[in-house]
């Protein structure tokens, strides 16, 4: 279950602008709100941004273009 | 022994007169299942045609096995019945999770490396076989983040998964490239960590940089022809494979002529050809 709940934490911010702009304004908040279990809040607080960015841009060209 | 590897191309529609009349150069073709499981009672037809012509092999891109999440059986039993439509030689699938709380990611993304998606991975691959009837090969995905939530890292993710599975290894070498230069590895040390008995295909394909001048990233686009590095890759992986390999080449779009495509095939046949003559050596 908390697996999961990473795993859908990952895809929002991925995807949605807005949950990633939060997301990014305050890590270890919105990880908190979203249930995280404490080992994955420290995880996603410490995420690669720029790899996030990276791929955040490159799921929304791809979204435009189809694959 | 004789080896019997087999070259080929993923099937795309600009490519598709190509391959056809080329057919005595390319031993197999990808297609790509998802395109098929709502099509319309023609194309299906045209696709077992081609099935008919030349060995197919159909790969998944939506599935989401790699996750804590069991995958949904109707999307097994899409997949289960196009294989039994078709009659493939093969199907296929990636180590990736493709979904989450409700909201489609759109592409595949590397989940979490933990024992949570070793054991959902698992679990999803048993899944598959029991509805598809075969297992499906999985494939190593490449990634712009070093997915959070990771306690181990991939060679030993993706070792863990094909060794406590039934599947085999479609080993992506443009994607280990990619990773290997954006997360600083060394893909030949992730190439000998893998169960070699259970690499039976190989993805070929090329890409672009991108991001920040001062950290930049190799984005697996299949948009470019394969680099050299991955030719070399390819070497060595035949070195330690003696069983045959699949060999495709994934192009996606900027698409050449037909004869750069073969001429890529041919540097793949040439690098598999060096890989068994340095294992014949060192048998020797």
């Amino acid at each position: 279950m908390n697996e999961s709940r990473l795993e859908s934490f990952l895809a929002k911010i991925y995807v949605d602008e807005n949950a990633r702009a939060k997301f990014l304004a305050d890590p270890r908040g919105e990880a908190v709100k979203a249930g995280l279990t404490p080992q994955q809040i420290e995880d996603v607080v410490k995420i690669d941004r720029d790899g996030l960015e990276l791929l955040a841009e490159s799921l929304k060209r791809k979204k435009q273009g189809g694959r | 022994m004789i080896v019997r590897d087999r070259f080929g191309l993923g099937w795309r529609p600009k490519l598709a007169l190509g391959i056809l009349s080329n057919l005595d150069r390319i031993d197999v073709v990808e297609v790509i299942a998802d395109d098929y499981f709502r099509a319309p009672h023609r194309e299906r037809r045209a696709l077992r045609t081609l099935s008919a012509q030349t060995p197919v092999t159909l790969h998944g891109v939506t599935l989401g096995l790699a996750s804590s999440v069991p995958v949904e059986v109707k999307r097994l039993d899409q997949i289960a019945r196009l294989c039994a439509d078709v009659g493939p030689v093969s199907w296929s699938e990636h180590l990736a999770f493709v979904r989450g709380g409700g909201i489609e990611i759109g592409h595949l993304a590397a989940p979490p490396r933990c024992a949570a998606t070793i054991d959902g991975a698992i679990a999803n691959l048993r899944r598959a076989r029991a509805i598809a009837g075969i297992a499906p090969q999985v494939e190593n995905v490449a990634t712009l983040i070093d997915p959070p939530g990771s306690d181990r890292d991939e060679a030993t993710w993706v070792s863990e998964i094909i060794r406590n599975s039934d599947s085999h290894l479609l080993l992506d070498l443009h994607n280990l490239h990619a990773n290997a230069l954006n997360f600083n590895f060394d893909p030949l040390d992730f190439i000998s960590r893998m169960p070699a008995e259970r690499i039976s295909a190989v993805h070929l394909a090329g890409g672009k940089w991108i991001g920040r001048h001062e950290a930049p990233r190799l984005l697996d686009d299949h948009l470019h022809d394969v680099p050299d590095p991955v030719y070399d890759l390819l070497e060595e992986v035949a070195a330690r494979t003696p069983q045959a390999l699949t060999v495709i080449i994934e192009r996606d779009g900027k698409f050449p002529p037909i004869e750069s495509l073969l001429d890529q095939l041919d540097r793949a046949r040439a690098a598999v050809a060096r890989g068994r003559q340095r294992a014949r050596v060192l048998a020797a």
